[in-house]
């Protein structure tokens, strides 16, 4: 059966779900979602079901031990990330707290909104996200990311600009160097499951600060800013560069669709 | 252990002060006509939204939301997994049967087909900030398990397909069965006891919850028809609105708290802290019958334990009070208005009088399954 991206796709030049190189999955999110928390939001990417829950800025649990200290000149973030027993095809069993896969992500959630927002603001308290993960089908790192910071959008902690995640792959092993005239391997955008499984990949995430400085309102072009890089898999070095521009241009489409859902959706409270 | 202790009992117990849980418990306490902080009557429930079949990779699901803003979403996952020490036990007992005579062994064959096992049936719950091998969770999860697994139809007339009950119903022939794992994602804190609201969601998702449709016949393995719109529903159901009355659902766990006299429904985390006792009551319909029964009643410690006792004026050096009134407290008498902590046990006629309100008819009980069955399912 042709399920294989790398077999098919210089056939057809369409992907498993019938997506060109450069085309984004659906993309729907919603914020505000849950009226007990700060601010939280549902993201869909494609089958990747993602919600989260921002509570603070808060005072930091009495009983931790960096509570105290820690938090002296800006707010800590906290990230919980729980990928739910039914999230996968087959029901995954865990052996007790957490897993590897999920405890990652949190680590690299934790280490770019940190860096991100203005913690500044608010000393001596505690931002802590929780992401639940309801289905997953590949980039959960990257749809992660933009369920975060919608959440903090609503949760109405300050932050430059909007953060937002993408991957990007190669259509082939891509192990040898790069063959400048005969290009043969695509670019991927925004890879699912089956193909995150077969295809090096890497998951990029972009800001945009807003421009600042006696130049700020003489470009209309706004400059994005790479704020977070991660990869997992081999890749050939000659393709990074192609993979991190088409991941780039991902994430300037997400920014676009998550300005629209910020700026369209109507606040409950 | 300290910790452990708080989270093993109702939830954490809220800071209210003892003259708070005084004045509260003496409101809820008012012979007939308990005053809820929130207004709401003895029986009245929380108003919540719920939907189903939210999430496509699982084979049912439901998601509930109470006002307050608590949320939670039920996976239910089904596998297929050979039965190894079942089949052994079965097919001596078969022998045994045989042994017996030729028109035991017909009975012999039908109860092996039909009988399931508990273990069948696993249920997570996540709930943030807890271990999932805490006491609350793993408390919670063996809580709800136990009626969904125990519920078998008494009556005559159920169908055969569920005369196991749903451990009958994850059989598929002699060699293999169905595996059922229930997860159960609590998305925010828990403002107050969890046990409702992940019960309601559960027995929503249950509901919702499709097994493709078998093809294989008898003993053969099994194999499946790839059609997921053929697929049938875990508890079967049918079309008319007469018969679905009258057929097997999953159980609902209701909490009860009793106040003084008073019996009061659906409690808010500041009630169970001065509730006497708390009741989680598991009910469902008797297949044969339109009655409720009673599946299982466990008792839950509840926080109103481990409150600080208030202190009489009398006791208090700073207040001028007579003597008498601290001879009084010295005694362990209860005086009006002080807090003290509940101790003892539930009273029988307490218990009764909780399990008659919930299973009259037009009872409490009625009341939250035909709401359940009110949400569209499918």
């Amino acid at each position: 059966m042709p399920l294989d991206t790398s077999t098919t796709y210089p056939l057809t030049k369409l992907r498993l779900d019938g997506r060109r190189w450069n085309e984004l999955r659906l993309l729907q999110a919603q914020i505000s979602t849950n009226p007990a928390s700060s601010g939280s939001s549902y993201l869909a990417m494609g089958n990747t079901t993602i919600m989260c829950s921002v509570h603070g800025p808060a005072e930091g649990r009495r009983g931790d031990a960096t509570g105290g200290s820690a938090g002296s000149s800006g707010a800590v973030v906290e990230v919980d990330v729980n990928v739910a027993g039914f999230a996968g095809v087959d029901r995954k069993r865990r052996a007790g707290g957490s897993d590897r896969q999920s405890s990652r992500i949190a680590t690299t959630l934790r280490a770019a909104f940190q860096s991100h927002l203005h913690t500044y603001l608010y000393p001596h308290s505690t931002i802590s996200i929780h992401v639940s993960v309801l289905s997953a089908d590949g980039s959960l790192l990257a749809a992660a990311i933009n369920a975060c910071t919608l959440a903090l959008v609503d949760a109405g902690i300050p932050m430059p600009g909007l953060l937002c995640g993408c991957t990007a792959g190669m259509s082939g092993s891509a192990s040898t160097p790069r063959d400048p005239h005969n290009d043969e391997l695509d670019p991927l955008l925004d890879l699912s499951l089956p193909e995150e499984q077969e295809l090096p990949f890497l998951t990029v995430g972009t800001t945009s600060s807003i421009p600042v400085g006696e130049n700020a309102m003489d470009t209309d072009e706004e400059e994005m800013k790479v704020s977070m890089l991660n990869m997992d898999s081999k890749v050939h070095c000659s393709y990074v560069e192609t993979m991190l521009a088409v991941g780039i241009d991902g994430c300037k489409q997400i920014r676009e669709i998550m300005e629209g859902i910020v700026k369209g959706s109507k606040r409950l409270r | 252990m300290s910790a452990q202790r708080q989270a093993s009992s109702a939830s954490q117990t809220p800071h209210i002060s003892p003259a708070e849980l005084s004045y509260l418990w003496s409101s809820l306490a008012l012979p007939n006509n308990p005053i809820r902080p929130d207004g709401r009557s003895p029986t009245q429930f929380r108003p919540l939204s719920a939907e189903t079949d939210i999430l496509p990779g699982t084979n049912g699901s439901a998601r509930v939301g109470f006002a307050d803003g608590t949320q939670a979403i039920v996976g239910v996952k089904a596998e297929v997994e050979k039965t190894v020490a079942a089949a052994d036990v079965s097919s001596l007992s078969q022998r045994a049967q045989e042994q017996f005579g030729e028109n035991q062994d017909g009975e012999g064959k039908s109860s092996a087909t039909t009988t399931g096992h508990g273990s069948w049936v696993q249920m997570s719950i996540e709930i943030p900030g807890y271990r999932d091998d805490d006491a609350l969770p793993v408390f919670l999860s063996e809580m709800m398990r136990e009626p969904l697994v125990e519920s078998v139809s008494s009556g005559g007339n159920a169908d055969g397909e569920m005369a196991g009950g749903l451990k009958g119903r994850l059989v598929i022939n002699r060699r293999w069965h169905w595996r059922l794992y229930i997860d159960v994602l609590l998305l925010s804190q828990p403002l107050s006891y969890p046990l409702p609201l992940l019960s309601l969601t559960t027995h929503l998702a249950l509901l919702s919850t499709k097994l493709p449709k078998l093809k294989s016949l008898g003993e053969e393995d099994p194999f499946f028809d790839d059609d997921w719109d053929a697929a049938e529903y875990l508890y079967p159901r049918s079309q008319s609105r007469l018969a679905s009355a009258l057929q097997l659902r999953p159980p609902v766990t209701l909490l009860v708290i009793s106040v003084g006299e008073n019996v009061i429904f659906d409690p808010s985390r500041d009630e169970i802290a001065v509730a006497d006792t708390l009741l989680a009551i598991s009910v469902a319909r008797d297949g044969g019958s339109d009655a409720l029964k009673v599946l299982s009643i466990r008792t839950v410690d509840p926080p109103s334990r481990l409150t600080q006792p208030g202190m009489p004026n009398a006791e208090n050096p700073a207040s001028l009070e007579s003597a008498a009134v601290a001879e009084q407290a010295v005694n362990g008498e209860e005086i009006p208005g002080v807090w003290r902590p509940r101790r003892g046990g539930v009273k029988r006629n307490t218990v009764a009088k909780m399990v008659k309100l919930v299973l009259q008819k037009g009872g409490v009980g009625e009341e939250v399954l035909e709401g359940l069955e009110g949400v569209e399912v499918g």
